[in-house]
This record gives C-alpha cells, structure tokens and sequence, in this order.
C-alpha cells in the first residue's frame, strides 16, 4: 500500500476522533476543496476561459471550506459574506499586480523540467499565475474569517450580556493574534513550500537584486503579502458583521420582554 | 479620524513615492544593467502560426526593441534587440513600452534579462503595512519584527544548510522550527506563562505528529514517494522534503496553537467558576472549528503552488494518474502530514491551557 493512503487513512481516524462530527465533515471539506482544484486544473487545461472559472470556483471553494468545516450555522454564515468579499477585493488588487510584475510561467530550472513537454501550450500563462494567487490566498482569507467569527462567538457564549462595545473590543484583541499568526501560517508555509528555490538561489550564487527581480521569487513574496492583506480585510469585516448581528439580537429580545411585560 | 488611520496614510504616501524611487533605480544592481524600452508601440510581427504535437494552437512572436541603456560603461548606449516570444509566456517574456529590463551586454551583443520587478514587491509591501497599520495599531511594529526576523533567521538556516551540505537536514530543521516558534511567539505576546503554554504546545504538535507520520513512512517503505520530481534539488530530495514538511507545518500549528490557547485564557478570565470538563469542552469546540479552515489553507499553499505544472502536463495529453504521480503526490503527502499535526495539536493545546486552571486554584487558596 502507498505511504500517501496510509497517511491518508490516519488523518482520516484522528480526525474523526478528536472533531467528531466536525472532524469528519472536515476531512471531507479537504479531500473535496483539493478534488476541486484538481478540477480547476482540469477545466483550465481544456481551455475554459480562466477569469469564468475564477469567478465560480471562489464562491465553490469557500463554501467547501467554510460551511462544512465549521459546524456552528452563526459562524459559517458570517465567515462566508466576511470571506467572500475580502476574495472579490483581493482578486482584484491581485489582477493589477499580477499585470505590474509580470511573473507568470515557470522559472529558470524550466528547460530540465519541459522535455518532452510543449512549451506552447496555447495557454495563457498570466491568467494562469493570477487563479494560482487568488486560490493560494482563499484559505488564509477563509480561516481568519472563521477564526474571527468562532473567537467572538465563544466569547459571546460565556458572556452572554455582553454589549457591542465589549464586543468589537474583543474583537481587535482576537484580531491581532489571528493576525500575528495567520502571518506565521502564511509566511512558513511558503518558507516549507519553497525551500529548495531558496536553496538553489543560494547555491548558485544568486545576487540580492537579481533574487528580487527573478519571476519566481517575486510571485512568492507577492503571494504571501496578497494573503496578508486578505487577512488583514478580513479582521474588521468580520467583526462588523458580528456585531451587527448582535445589535439585531439584542434589539429583538427587547422587543419580547416588551411583549411580556 | 483616529491617529493610526494617519500614520498608515503617511506610510502608504511614502512607500509609494519609495516604490516609484524603486522604479528609477538603475545604476546598483552587482550583474546587469538597467535599460529602457522607446519603442510606442513595440513593433510586434507575428512569425508563424504553430501546432505542436499535441494539437496546442499557439504563435510565434517577435518583438523588435530599441533599448537605451541607463547604467554601466554603455550607458546613453541605443541598441536594437529582437524578442521572440509564444503568446502563452510559459518560459518566454512579452515586454511592454516604456518598461524597464535588465539586460547583459557583451561586446556589443545585448542578451534581455527580467523585466524589473522589485519596485512591484515595494508597492505591495507598502499596501500591507499601511493597512496592518490601520488595523492593528502599534502592534505592527512586533509583526513586523517577527516577519523580519523569521526571513533572517530562514536565510541563516539556508546558509548552514548549504555550509553542511545538506547533512544532518532534519536535526537542523528541528532547532530552527524550536527557535522560530520562541522568538516568533516571544514577539507577538512577550514572555508570560499564555506564550510558554503557547510555546509547548506547538513543539509538541509539531514533533510528536512528525515522528509519528516519519514512522507511517517507514513502515510503508516510503512507497510511491517521487522525491526525485522536487523541483530545483541541489541536495538529497528525500532530506529537503522532510526539511520542507517540518517548516512547512511550523507556522499553522503555532496559528493554531495560539488560537486556542488565547481564547481559552479569555474565556478563563470572563468566566471564573469555569470548570475542567467545560474547558476541555470548549477547546475541542474551538479545535473543531478551526482545523478544517486552517488545513485546507496549507492544502491550498501546497497544491496551487503545482496548478502551472499540472496544466501543463494535462494539456498535453498525459493520464490524470500520471500527472498526479509527476506534479502533486509530493505536494499532496505534505499536504496530510501537516493536516495530522493540526488535529494533534487540539489535543496538546487544550491540554496546555489547562495549565491556567490549575494557575487559578493556587491563586484561589492564597487568598
């Protein structure tokens, strides 16, 4: 049996031990947001026009992520409208810096890597670079948001009367943690997913300016600020939201002790 | 208007004058010169129309480019380049007017490099940090210490790796994830007992799930596992993939981590009479709620990092399970190990919260 089912089967059992219900409809959120961009892959590769594809697979992608990872309606409800529209303002902040740089296709290893393959794919390698940037901030944008959402609501559950105020304040308080390390998530994941770029700059002696002109590194550092900037939306977008569903809340409970009374 | 909102104004005003400066600069780049394209509009003529073997339609291009040269001994210097691109720009570069290029002059032949990128870094670089000035106030300054200082002390590691040869890579990666955790925990939160708890709990998840999923490996015989398709090996594939695995999952566990120990504490310190059982409760909800998000975003890092390859192999024709094999199944084993260090690290997180409680009692019986 291969190493990656085995590994498989045991992210599967952990899961289902410690989330219970939540830990298996995640598991399946995983295994369905990854069978999805394989799709994307698929459909691009047929030649599907990209910003479509684009348009259908964020929403797609955060429901995945979001409604079956989480298991509380409130909070999966609010993290969706937070993520979604920090995803339309990052893509879009992302197509015109994606046109600025100009750091799509492969880099400079390419020759080894494309024998036997076309080097004319009749593709459009930009918009390809832009769908990778905007996926690859989707999740980052999706987990503060549901961070954000489920933080504030657990407060809100010890501390029932609290008020919108007391709230939000939390809210920067919750804000700035998920942010300190929403920026780790990002930021050492992109040091494990590229280490051996970092090495072969390194090893091949790679000056200071050249590294920061070179397509690949560029499109690197431009995908983790692009995440950050998403989180960094998502914090008060989310928190408003909350809070607002609060006052709505507190407003008609008033309105029924008025009745009762 | 509250002050932050000013000093990010001020910020962002400045980068980007800073990044307009970026987009001058010319004459300090150690290998290439800077020059410029004149042509409006490039002279742009279509060569030929191709048909490889796997019936892509695409084109061949070229550009003819007058170049005027704006730093080194060839500087005021015109020259007249050709540029053959494919409109797909898989491997080949379409410049525009008016852009800036690298370019490597020798003896009068002109060879084109990248076209200049850097002031695009600054730019967003300024958009963060203005924004995460607005949003977080004063706290920016120790986000950006710890992302400054995660990038030194990467390149540090990078630099003894190479100095190593690429020997004893996991024991290496091993010290690296301990003293990144510390000091990255150490400038978010400062040195109290939430960041040691913090602190613990991310070793624990990182290194237990990593010997045991380093077992499953073993135990497999490591079957199906193509180290030899990561990219850009300049050392033994096999010790960079676990290198990149333990670095790789650092950062999610500590996001985690964090998380739920952080709103654990509040919730210790809004509700005193919280018990044991109702802690524990309340971190496998939390756990529960955010283990999903946070590994689909790691997923999401590790897959779409191979999307260019994979459409690649799958325009030209090969077998969805070939292209699998070839592009993603490093990516995707990366993508589990990680995700079984984020269910672990519930467990040791909320076990380290419980510390606090304990904090609590023994502040209860003196008074």
């Amino acid at each position: 049996m291969s190493t990656l089912v085995v590994l498989i089967g045991v992210l599967a059992l952990l899961m289902a031990i410690v989330g219970g219900e939540t830990g298996i409809r995640s598991f399946f959120s995983v295994l369905i947001n990854t069978l999805l961009l394989i799709l994307v892959a698929i459909l691009i590769s047929w030649g599907i026009n990209i910003p479509i594809i684009i348009l259908i697979f964020i929403p797609l992608k955060l429901v995945t992520i979001i409604f079956l990872g989480t298991h509380d309606y409130v909070v999966a409800k609010n993290s969706f409208y937070a993520a979604f529209a920090v995803c339309l303002m990052v893509s879009v902040l992302i197509l015109f810096c994606q046109w600025c740089a100009q750091s799509a296709g492969l880099g400079p290893e390419s020759g080894e890597i494309l024998v036997g393959l076309s080097q004319m794919p009749g593709l459009s390698y930009p918009m390809i670079a832009v769908a990778v940037a905007i996926f690859s901030c989707l999740g980052a944008i999706a987990e503060a948001a549901v961070a954000m959402s489920s933080g504030l609501l657990e407060i809100k559950k010890h501390h029932t009367s609290i008020t919108r105020q007391e709230l939000e304040a939390s809210g920067t308080a919750i804000g700035n943690d998920v942010l300190g390390t929403s920026m780790n998530t990002i930021l050492f994941g992109m040091f494990g997913s590229f280490l051996s770029l970092f090495l072969w700059y390194f090893r091949l002696g790679y000056t200071f300016g050249e590294v920061v002109n070179e397509k690949l590194f560029v499109n690197e550092a431009l995908i983790i600020l692009y995440s950050l900037i998403g989180v960094l939306l998502t914090v008060p977008f989310s928190t408003f939201l909350l809070a607002r569903g609060i006052g709505k809340h507190e407003v008609k409970n008033e309105n029924r002790e008025n009745n009762v009374n | 208007m509250k002050k932050r909102y000013w000093i990010a104004l001020i910020v962002l005003v400045l980068g980007l004058c800073l990044s307009a400066g970026t987009y001058f600069l010319s004459g300090v780049y150690q290998k290439d010169d800077v020059a410029v394209i004149l042509d409006k509009p490039i002279k742009d003529r279509l060569v030929e129309k191709n048909k490889d073997v796997y019936n892509n339609a695409d084109e061949t291009r070229e550009q003819t480019l007058h170049l005027k040269i704006l730093s080194g001994e060839h500087r005021g210097h015109v020259y007249t380049v050709k540029n053959v691109y494919y409109p797909s720009q898989l491997t080949t570069q379409k410049y525009r007017s008016g852009q800036r290029v690298f370019v490597n002059i020798k003896k009068n032949d002109v060879a084109l490099g990248n076209p200049k990128r850097d002031w695009v870094l600054v730019m967003v670089l300024t958009i963060t940090i203005a924004l995460m000035i607005a949003m977080a106030g004063k706290h920016t300054i120790a986000l950006i210490v710890s992302m400054a200082l995660s990038w030194l002390v990467f390149y540090g590691i990078i630099f003894l790796d190479v100095k190593l040869n690429g020997s004893m890579i996991i024991l290496l990666f091993s010290i690296a994830d301990i003293v990144l955790s510390f000091i990255s925990l150490l400038i978010v939160q400062g040195l109290n007992k939430k960041m040691l708890a913090t602190w613990l709990a991310t070793l624990l998840g990182v290194f237990v799930s990593f010997a045991l999923c380093y077992l499953i490996m073993r135990l497999t015989g490591e079957s199906e596992m193509k180290y030899e398709m990561g990219d850009y090996a300049t050392q033994d594939p096999r010790g960079i993939f676990l290198a990149q695995t333990l670095l790789g999952v650092l950062g999610a566990v500590m996001d985690e981590a964090t998380d739920i120990i952080s709103s654990l504490y509040e919730v210790v310190k809004i509700k005193e009479d919280i018990t044991v059982k109702q802690l524990i409760q309340s971190g496998r909800t939390m756990g529960q709620e955010i283990m999903g998000p946070l590994i689909n975003v790691l997923v999401l890092i590790f897959i779409a990092e191979a999307l260019p390859m994979t459409i690649l192999y799958l325009r030209d024709n090969n077998s969805l399970g070939s292209t699998f094999g070839f592009t993603l199944s490093l990516g995707a084993t990366q993508s589990v190990i990680s995700a079984i260090s984020i269910v672990l690290t519930v467990v040791f997180a909320t076990g380290c919260s419980l510390l606090f409680l304990k904090e609590k009692e023994r502040q209860g019986e003196l008074k």
